[in-house]
């Protein structure tokens, strides 16, 4: 049999290449209205009346009167209202859908909705912390008493998923069954959403996944906001209805990758660390949503890939009057890596150690334990893989001559790892993942969750099944999901889809296999935790993952004397992911994930200015084009996972995490100066020059 | 509802300019964009337009002995292939925008349009572009730099249309634009600059120098550019902090969505060094 990482084309490729792939803008049924959304024009306050146009025949306001069941969008943690009655937290937060048939008429009408407000002080400064999370290794704080202190501070900026399908649905009422088809990650997500605004029974909401332009974690959460808006106006108008946000409204309103503060602090003990502590503020925005989440999956990753006996964390989520900040490929991890990556290079220059010397000293070995007390339990090829990097990089010899003053050019490398799955025991305790086979004569169907979003589950899948079955991949199925149709395998998310769904359906196949002569039968499998994870979320104690993915990046590049602008000239990357059940699918999300974590580090700006977003379309949004990006040398490593399918791990979220401490260092080396933040813009590096 | 006027030639253009009040529509790049509405709507233009774009008589490129002249209609990329459009010039189009943008874009319209971050505006003013502009009774020659009055203020009558760019054929030592964009390709500008020079006798017999995006529109000193005409590259060089001081109070740029006024100012002032700096 062929080893299983071999490519093949993706089944998707011709229906995508020839336009004939169904996004939901494609779905146009007989008598679709379009609802538009009506939003506040302030940032922070109250709505003392609104009057709307007289509306025309067949034209709707909906609204949160019209909402059956609760005023709540149901994610982790439940503060978002579905249409806000009075309160306004930030600017555009949705108040009413504009429902009708012409969209020239709803622009006038949504023109003619005139709202008073009593506006309030809006609050922009992280100040009100909702979330406060703290843990202990080792000694804890006591560990810094006596000894020498050195602290830096790092920040991180917003980035935007900048998917190119924007948000959309369309809902349609099947006698008493709310159908809604969008472009999603998550559609039991959705649906438990909608059942809970609806106030419905679960069989009355069926929500299907249309093909998928895109969602990078920006598809995660925000799709159940949207889909309950939705799912009340075809409650309340009973027609088809389209509601797609435009480009402009999508980057306005939609959820971004998390702005961070880290204030790391290390107590020195014989020039080594032996204690760190750090304090880490994530602005969640308006709304809690995911950030606790996102926030514990930062904190977890303090230590980077290092071990550090002894450990003071704190972290907290600020709510602020600015857009909810959610899901983003990496969900907290980027952030924090870049920090501790900075910090312990910082580190050791502070302590006059070779950087180098001073992390390969403290690199997470097999059996080290981790922050939170679990312990690394499968072989860790970091050694290997950093050993390679060196050498294909040609890195020492480059480090030593782009050390002269005047060389304008650097070398940086990364170290990190990414924990694959839900954190702790969300997998066992929250999503309960269920998987389904149906065997039919000749035919396997996968019946599964999980979403097509670009990054090639049709494809694996089918190709995971029939090679264990040892069939032609023809006689796989696998639809886009429909609730109706699948069971519950979670949200598409957390790097979990191929190890823990993946899996599940591997051991499902299994039994096919066995049961091969049977005509016609159903398999089903339930997610069980290996035994040996442990973990206590209140007390960040234990497993915090089943397995972690780990990569190592080199990025060279070059700095322009004049401009100050980054011109990277090339990238080397080294990531064991357990075994790659398609090597150019986990090629294509390695290098994708690595340009969108490079221009996180030196190119992506996104701020707002009291509440308002700043950079709202592409054009001023600036993401790496081909031109701007560098020829990528990537290799795979072997480490097989035991409960993953042929040993295969983690592989969406970790070529994202390296990037932005890997440019970020070697922009250092080409300037000669410490860089504390990312984006590293001209901007930044012109300050940073000129202020010595 | 607006009308949209398709006119067969440019003597019909002329006449419907001169009778209807319309924008006027070249490649559209820009216009789309600035009267874009939700998909699936018609384009949002709030008045009457004028298609230029099937003119044929506008999209010609021919020179004399003295000067090339460019068709208003004629695509950016059309005189990116041209043989007699100036070498400053197709350079500068190669930074402009996207393959797809260039295919439809023009000139005229860059020029129409009076950005600040207009680039092909700062080649055209090192080289003391001019234009040709008709109505139904006139045809009248008129300087860029007059043309152009400030942030999307040109002068241009309601009946009238540019109908050719004429770019004075030049002899430079070397002549180089440089955009500093927010990545490689497809961007706008946080600014740029463009240099020329000509020497004779190791005495400089020409000097240009051209900023885009620090101030409303393109900045260029003609009177400062006389006072380095007849020194040697030596003495130049040696006055580069003078020459700095000189353009100091003409470099007022802005901060915005894509940059900041201390950086455009910063690093157009670089540039204004490495220009000086790599005179040979």
């Amino acid at each position: 049999m062929k080893d299983i990482s071999t490519s093949i084309n993706k089944v998707d490729n011709e229906e995508k290449i020839s336009g004939q792939a169904k996004y939901v803008a494609d779905i146009k049924p007989e008598g679709m209205l379009y609802a538009f959304t009506v939003r506040a024009k302030i940032v922070k306050g109250k709505i003392l009346n609104i009057e709307y146009p007289l509306l025309p025949e067949g034209y709707f306001v909906v609204d949160y009167r019209d909402i059956p069941g609760q005023n709540i969008v149901k994610v982790i943690f439940n503060d978002m209202p579905v249409f806000t009655e009075k309160e306004i937290t930030y600017l555009y937060e949705p108040i009413a859908l504009l429902v009708g048939p012409d969209k020239n008429v709803l622009s006038k009408l949504i023109e003619g909705v005139h709202i008073v407000y009593q506006e309030e002080e809006p609050l922009f400064d992280w100040i009100d912390s909702v979330v406060h999370y703290h843990f202990d290794k080792g000694e804890g704080k006591r560990a810094f008493s006596g000894k020498k202190i050195i602290e830096f501070n790092y920040e991180t900026s917003y980035q935007e998923q900048a998917y190119i399908e924007p948000q959309g649905f369309i809902g349609y009422m099947d006698g008493e069954k709310t159908t809604l088809i969008g472009s999603i990650q998550c559609p039991y997500y959705v649906k438990k959403a909608v059942v809970q605004a609806l106030g419905e029974s679960e069989d009355n909401v069926r929500i299907i996944q249309a093909t998928v332009g895109g969602a990078f974690g920006g598809k995660e959460e925000f799709p159940s906001l949207i889909g309950c808006q939705l799912a009340v106006a075809l409650k309340k108008i009973r027609k088809p209805i389209q509601l797609i946000y435009e480009r402009e409204e999508d980057m306005l309103v939609t959820t971004k990758r998390h702005p961070s503060r880290v204030h790391f602090k290390a107590a020195i003990k014989d020039n080594k660390i032996h204690a760190l502590s750090a304090d880490v503020g994530i602005d969640g925005g308006a709304n809690i949503g995911l950030s606790g989440v996102v926030l514990s999956r930062a904190l977890i990753a303090c230590t980077g890939a290092y071990t550090i006996e002894n450990l003071d964390i704190s972290g907290d989520v600020f709510r602020t009057n600015t857009v909810p900040n959610g899901a983003f490929r990496g969900f907290g991890a980027p952030q924090m890596f870049f920090a501790i990556e900075m910090f312990i290079e910082h580190l050791a220059l502070e302590l006059g150690v070779d950087p180098l010397v001073f992390k390969k000293d403290i690199l997470v070995k097999q059996g080290d334990y981790t922050s939170t007390m679990g312990i690394f339990r499968d072989p860790v090829l970091m050694p290997e893989m950093i050993c390679k990097a060196m050498e294909v990089s040609n890195y020492q010899e480059k480090r030593i001559n782009y050390d002269a003053l005047d060389s304008y050019k650097g070398i940086g490398m990364s170290w990190f790892f990414h924990g694959c799955g839900f954190t702790g025991s969300g997998e066992k305790n929250i999503i309960k993942a269920k998987v389904r086979l149906k065997k039919e004569f000749d035919k396997v169907e996968i019946l599964i969750a999980a979403v097509d979003m670009g990054q090639g589950v049709k494809t694996s899948f089918r190709k995971l099944v029939a090679n264990i079955l040892d069939i032609d991949i023809e006689q796989v199925i696998f639809n886009n999901p429909d609730t109706d149709a699948v069971p519950d395998s979670g949200p598409t998310v957390a790097s979990r889809t191929m190890m823990i769904v993946g899996g599940l359906v591997a051991r499902a196949t299994e039994e096919v296999k066995k049961r091969w002569a049977e005509e016609k039968f159903i398999v089903e499998k339930e997610y069980e935790q290996p035994s040996y994870i442990k973990y206590d979320e209140e007390k960040f104690k234990g497993d915090a993952y089943p397995a972690y993915s780990w990569g190592v990046n080199v990025v060279e590049v070059e700095v322009d004397k004049f401009t100050y602008q980054v011109k990277i000239n090339k990238s080397w990357s080294f990531y064991d992911i357990g075994k790659a059940i398609d090597e150019r699918i986990v090629i294509g999300q390695a290098d994708g994930g690595l340009a969108q974590g490079l221009a996180y580090g030196y190119l992506e700006v996104m701020n707002h200015k009291q509440g308002q977003i700043m950079q709202k379309n592409m054009t001023d949004y600036i993401i790496p084009t081909a031109m701007d990006m560098c020829p990528m040398e990537t290799y795979l490593y072997e480490n097989p996972y035991a409960y993953g399918p042929y040993g295969a791990k983690g592989v969406g979220e970790l070529s994202l995490i390296g990037g932005a401490p890997a440019v970020a260092k070697a922009i250092e080396q080409a300037i000669k100066r410490r860089v504390f933040k990312i984006p590293v813009t001209p901007e930044y590096i012109m300050e940073l020059i000129k202020n010595g | 509802m607006v009308e949209a006027y398709l006119p067969k030639d440019l003597d019909e253009c002329l006449k419907i300019l001169n009778e209807k009040k319309v924008k006027i529509i070249a490649g559209g790049t820009d216009m789309l964009i600035q009267n874009r509405s939700h998909t699936g709507m018609s384009i949002g233009y709030r008045n009457d337009v004028l298609y230029i774009n099937n003119l044929n008589e506008l999209k010609n490129i021919y020179e004399d002995d003295a000067f090339v002249y460019i068709g208003a209609a004629l695509s950016l990329e059309k005189i990116m292939e041209s043989d007699i459009a100036p070498k400053l010039l197709k350079e500068t189009i190669l930074e402009m925008a996207s393959p797809a943008i260039r295919h439809t874009a023009t000139l005229a319209g860059n020029i129409g349009n009076a950005s600040p971050a207009g680039d092909s505006l700062v080649s055209l003013y090192l080289m003391d572009a001019e234009l040709e502009i008709r109505s139904i009774n006139n045809t009248r020659r008129v300087f860029l730099k007059d043309f152009i009055k400030g942030v999307r203020k040109i002068t241009l009558e309601s009946d009238e249309l540019i109908t050719k760019v004429i770019i004075p054929k030049l002899m430079f030592e070397k002549a180089y634009f440089k955009k500093v964009g927010p990545r490689l390709s497809d961007a706008i500008s946080k600014l740029s600059f463009a240099g020329a020079y000509q020497i004779y006798n190791n005495k400089i017999t020409d000097i240009r120098i051209a900023f885009g995006a620090v101030n409303v529109t393109v900045v260029r000193d003609r009177l400062l550019e006389k006072k380095m005409i007849g020194k040697t590259i030596e003495e130049l060089k040696g006055m580069i902090d003078l020459l700095t001081s000189w353009y100091d109070p003409l470099i007022v740029p802005i901060d915005d969505q894509r940059s900041n006024k201390v950086y455009r100012k910063e690093v157009a002032i670089n540039l204004l060094r490495e220009f000086i700096e790599n005179l040979i």
